[in-house]
């Protein structure tokens, strides 16, 4: 196992003259020595960075405890108990004494961060006046520059961190900053950005639901349904037209969401249209679209569909029909009640029996009298008032 | 030169099959350092901006059903269940399976949450003991809570499968009723299921840790510590290891080979479609894990298991050697049981980082791992005795595995310090790493010890003292 | 005479908010709990005249709140409103079917928001006996 070894390198010089014989050391041993040294500087290292990230974490906690209170009071005082505020002052008239969130407190970045931490808090919290006085605080004392500033850095977390603050903070970015983020390599920006483009921009927010190929994300439907509800003096367009056109699936499940949201009636047709989609996953949530709505136009399409349809879908059927309740399928509910082998179809059409309330109180009654123990069991247990699902 | 002698032989190759043993194990570990490091970073990058807030603003979130079994829990169940109930999540339900309890936990929570029986629609889709009521609350404000009363099933998967059955949601949180959770638990393991672009992320995990010392009430920890007795502490910091540096470098590449059975979000459809939990296995949760991966590939789902850095979950671990013995016998006939059961995996390029990674890793790492180290110690005791050895090279291979493995752990703890500022004083966190210098030498024998056991047992097919002590393995030790 | 309100909410931002939009009206003595436990135990030492509460707190939820309020004959009658970021329609529901009087999703507009705590009141004042 004895292989001379030739180089002289650094550590062979350092070994030498800390280890008497390190020379004749097999080169097993050599490495072990080697590798031990390593490790005793990688727990030397490790022990100091956790003091020292213990110690940055006090320091920041303390700080912080002790920045609260004072931020706190001072929106209070001059933003929620603004004096013209209160007597109704249209927003852009209100005196406000910006000069005290510009004070020596408030110069440094964790303070400035800090400041701009808590204006956000707040905005989550109240709306209205009080948030639009909110946002002339943040741009009257520059801290949208501050996030601003975040936007031109490298790292896209940086810029993520900038677009979330001065979204939150109700800012307009300019389109040529953030168009170029809407098309980023890295996902969550891209995500973020698009969801700041719809709320930022005037021309043509939507734009993006009409180019991207990509899927949208549970998450960023979540993101952009709040963003889309919540923006101020958006004009919402007619949800139909991407029901209607669009290519991504993804695109098309959230505009349903959005078109019910918005009660676009108008929409039906379109998603009715929807129906004969190949994918069966886009259409439940069509046919769950067209339930909420209560699309009675729908009703005779769904029953007719519905023998060709994954049992997902079928699910969702009679949850439709339970929703849209004209009373005019009940035989169909009752049918499917008493064939169906599959306990949740079972189950679902005992709901949507029951959801027809007075229509239903006597079918009800029959099948009850004369059902399976099983389907006995299912049907109290849709009409428990304590049992929820 | 000499031929070497058959005996010369075989030690060369003894030797330096160990060797090798050794340094793949050495490296798996440091790469793993490496991969649960960048996970983390990326992991806190991302966490400063998310908006978790976002999901309870949200019209429709997404439902999960709680389940947590519960089998003579008497004297805590009350404030456990009441925890349960207050997590923040817009859209939940909790599903206390009474498993047969011969205390008073069923009446205690009659009494408390105003339940009553109710003719429930019960879905059989897995098989479990019977049955018997099913409780729902008379009072509106506690009516997140179902209660499954049922014959006792002999173990902890019989119960979950029963509140599987129970449970309305298509994801489900699986959790101990002792185990205590942080309030923002479900915010934070439905996140990478509903924000994964491209796979089916079928279970997500934390990290767990002893509750053993914390100061605790109904609403959760109310002050973290180390737990103060020692045989709680050396898993404290196995758990740190096992969870922040081990699932968290799986995590990275997908190939998370176990989700804890003391807290995991998991996909309903794949659980049941998988079969749902084995009564019969010593590890369920590790064997429903690889079935449900196994399921996946064979029905071509492009699957992810994903395990999040943050601290959750507590859990009261064993206090007491004996108690801990008896826990880590049973979790190693677990392990050698399902590897038994799944040999065909085993390198089976068809299950893709399953057949080729995870399991081969918990084969030759975590299963053989305490035999090979048992025959090597044996070995160097015999080779010590016939003076076949070279001292000071012995010794400072020993130094260096010794050294080695501190400071993995030191490592491990280290990233835990990095996602959060865990304990209070940093005096709890001196005397934590403290611990694995003491590691190898005291709490690293016992471990090895009863795994062997554990495989003795099952390869003798000893009984395991079946019955209710089953249930007391993991998390299910006695309250002080 | 003096309003007592009872505030429970486990944002420190939002308590803040609701305190000092309330201290503009006149004679309101306010009561703040950081959470349900809290809330009902305030509930047992003193005479609340309205309630603000949010749905999900730590310890007991907003949920057991209105709950402890309604069960209880001497103040089944006192107006709680709910005020939640909740979006989730059910727990809404579920809030009313417990016996909230209102339902206010943050983010709150504060001219409305005390609008509708005065509409409260006063019907809660010409209902007393």
């Amino acid at each position: 196992m004895n292989i001379p070894v030739q180089t002289d390198s650094f550590f062979e010089r350092f070994f030498r003259q800390n280890f008497f014989y390190f020379d004749r050391y097999p080169l097993v041993i050599k490495i072990a020595v080697l590798l031990t040294l390593i490790a005793v500087i990688t727990i030397l290292v490790a022990y100091s960075s956790i003091l020292l990230r213990r110690f940055a974490a006090y320091l920041r906690e303390k700080r912080l405890h002790a920045i609260h209170p004072h931020i706190d009071e001072l929106l209070t005082e001059y933003v929620l108990l603004n004096e013209d505020a209160m007597m109704q002052v249209p927003v852009e008239e209100v005196r406000l004494q910006t000069e005290v969130f510009l004070s020596r407190q408030f110069r440094k970045r964790w303070q400035k961060q800090a400041l701009i931490d808590r204006m956000i808090h707040f905005k989550k919290n109240v709306t209205g006046d009080i948030s639009m006085l909110l946002t002339r605080v943040y741009v009257e004392t520059g801290l949208d520059k501050f996030s601003m500033s975040k936007l031109k850095k490298m790292g896209w977390s940086s810029k993520v961190i900038g677009i979330v603050e001065l979204t939150s903070m109700d800012m307009t970015i300019a389109d040529v900053t953030i168009l170029p983020l809407t098309n980023s390599r890295n996902r969550t920006l891209r995500a973020e950005a698009r969801n700041a483009y719809i709320k930022l921009s005037k021309n043509d927010p939507f734009k993006f639901f009409d180019v991207t190929m990509e899927p949208l994300l549970m998450w960023n439907q979540l993101e952009l349904f709040r963003t889309i509800t919540t923006t101020e003096g958006l004009s919402i367009p007619n949800f139909a037209r991407w029901i209607s056109y669009s290519t991504n699936k993804s695109i098309v499940a959230f505009c349903l969401k959005l078109a019910l949201h918005y009660n676009q009636r108008e929409a039906i047709p379109s998603i009715i249209h929807l129906l004969n989609t190949r994918d069966h996953y886009l259409r439940a949530d069509t046919i769950n679209c067209l339930g909420k709505f209560m699309a009675e136009d729908a009703e005779e399409k769904l029953v007719h569909m519905y023998f060709n349809q994954p049992v997902n879908c079928q699910i969702e059927i009679l949850k439709a029909l339970g929703r849209i309740a004209t009373g005019n399928h009940l035989d169909f509910l009752k049918n499917e009640f008493l064939r169906s082998t599959d306990f949740e179809l079972r189950k679902n059409a005992a709901k949507s029996i029951i959801r027809h309330q007075a229509l239903a109180t006597q079918m009800i009654q029959e099948l009850l009298s004369n059902a399976t123990t099983e389907n006995a069991l299912i049907l109290k247990h849709c009409m428990n008032p304590l049992i929820k699902y | 030169m000499e031929q070497p002698t058959l005996i010369e032989k075989i030690t060369h190759f003894f030797e330096s099959g160990i060797f090798i043993y050794g340094i793949t194990l050495l490296i798996s570990y440091s790469l793993l350092a490496i991969l649960s490091l960048i996970a983390i970073l990326r992991f806190q990058k991302e966490d400063r901006y998310v908006d978790y807030n976002l999901l309870i603003t949200s019209k429709i979130p997404v439902g999960i059903s709680v389940i947590a079994p519960a089998f003579n829990e008497g004297l805590t169940i009350i404030s456990n269940v009441r925890s349960l109930m207050n997590l923040n999540y817009p859209r939940y339900e909790v599903i206390i399976v009474n498993d047969g309890s011969s205390d008073d936990t069923l009446e205690k929570m009659i009494r408390e949450f105003e339940l009553v029986p109710v003719d429930f629609a019960y879905h059989k889709r897995l098989n479990t003991f019977p049955v018997r009521k099913i409780f729902r609350s008379s009072n509106a404000a506690y009516s997140k809570l179902t209660v499954v009363d049922k014959v006792n099933g002999k173990s902890k998967a019989d119960a979950s499968n029963a509140g599987i059955n129970a449970a309305s949601f298509p994801y489900f949180l699986c959790t101990d009723v002792d185990c205590i959770l942080n309030k923002d638990t479900l915010l934070r393991l439905i996140k990478p299921i509903i924000d994964e672009p491209r796979k089916r992320v079928i279970a997500t995990g934390a990290t767990l840790r002893m509750a053993n010392s914390c100061e605790m009430d109904e609403g959760g920890i109310t002050r973290v510590r180390v737990p103060k007795r020692i045989i709680p502490r050396f898993q404290e910091v196995e758990y740190i290891r096992a969870f922040v540096l081990g699932k968290m470098g799986w995590s990275a590449i997908n190939c998370v080979p176990n989700v804890s059975g003391g807290l995991g979000l998991f996909d309903k459809d794949i659980v049941i479609r998988a079969g749902g939990y084995d009564p019969l296995s010593f590890g369920e949760d590790m064997e429903l894990m690889i079935r449900m991966e196994a399921f996946c590939c064979s029905q071509k789902i492009d699957y992810a298991v994903r395990y999040i850095p943050l601290s959750l979950c507590w859990t009261e671990g064993p206090s007491t050697v004996k108690i801990l013995r008896r826990q880590r016998i049973r979790w190693a006939r677990g392990l050698i049981q399902l590897m038994s059961q799944h040999r065909r995996l085993l390198f089976n390029p068809f299950y893709g980082r399953l057949g080729l990674i995870v399991m081969p890793y918990n084969f030759l790492f975590e299963l053989i791992a305490p035999v090979i180290e048992a025959v090597g110690i044996i070995y160097y005791i015999i080779m010590i005795i016939t003076g076949n050895i070279n001292t000071p090279y012995a010794i400072m291979l020993l130094v260096f595995v010794y050294i080695y493995s501190v400071m993995i752990t030191t490592l491990a703890i280290l990233w835990d310090q990095i996602t959060y500022k865990t304990y209070k004083s940093w005096r709890e966190t001196f005397s934590l790493c403290l611990m694995p210098f003491f590691e190898m030498l005291i709490y690293h024998p016992l471990v090895m010890l009863f795994s062997l056991r554990g495989y003795f047992n099952f390869i003798t097919g000893q009984k395991h003292s079946w019955g209710n002590m089953q249930r007391q393995g993991f998390s299910n030790t006695p309250k002080k | 005479m003096t309003v007592n309100i009872l505030i429970a909410d486990d944002d420190e931002v939002m308590l803040q908010i609701i305190r000092s939009v309330l201290s503009r009206g006149k004679g309101f003595q306010l009561f703040i709990a950081r959470n349900g436990k809290e809330a009902i135990q305030i509930k047992e030492k003193n005479k609340i005249d309205l309630v603000i509460t949010d749905l999900l707190m730590p310890y007991a939820n907003g949920f057991e709140v209105i709950s402890a309020f309604r069960r209880d004959p001497e103040t089944a009658g006192v107006p709680v409103v709910i005020v939640s970021s909740i979006g989730n329609e059910e727990a809404v529901i579920e809030g009313f079917k417990l016996g909230a009087d209102d339902f206010i999703q943050k983010p709150i507009q504060v001219g409305e928001f005390m609008s509708r705590i005065n509409r409260l009141l006063a019907k809660s004042s010409t209902n007393l006996p």
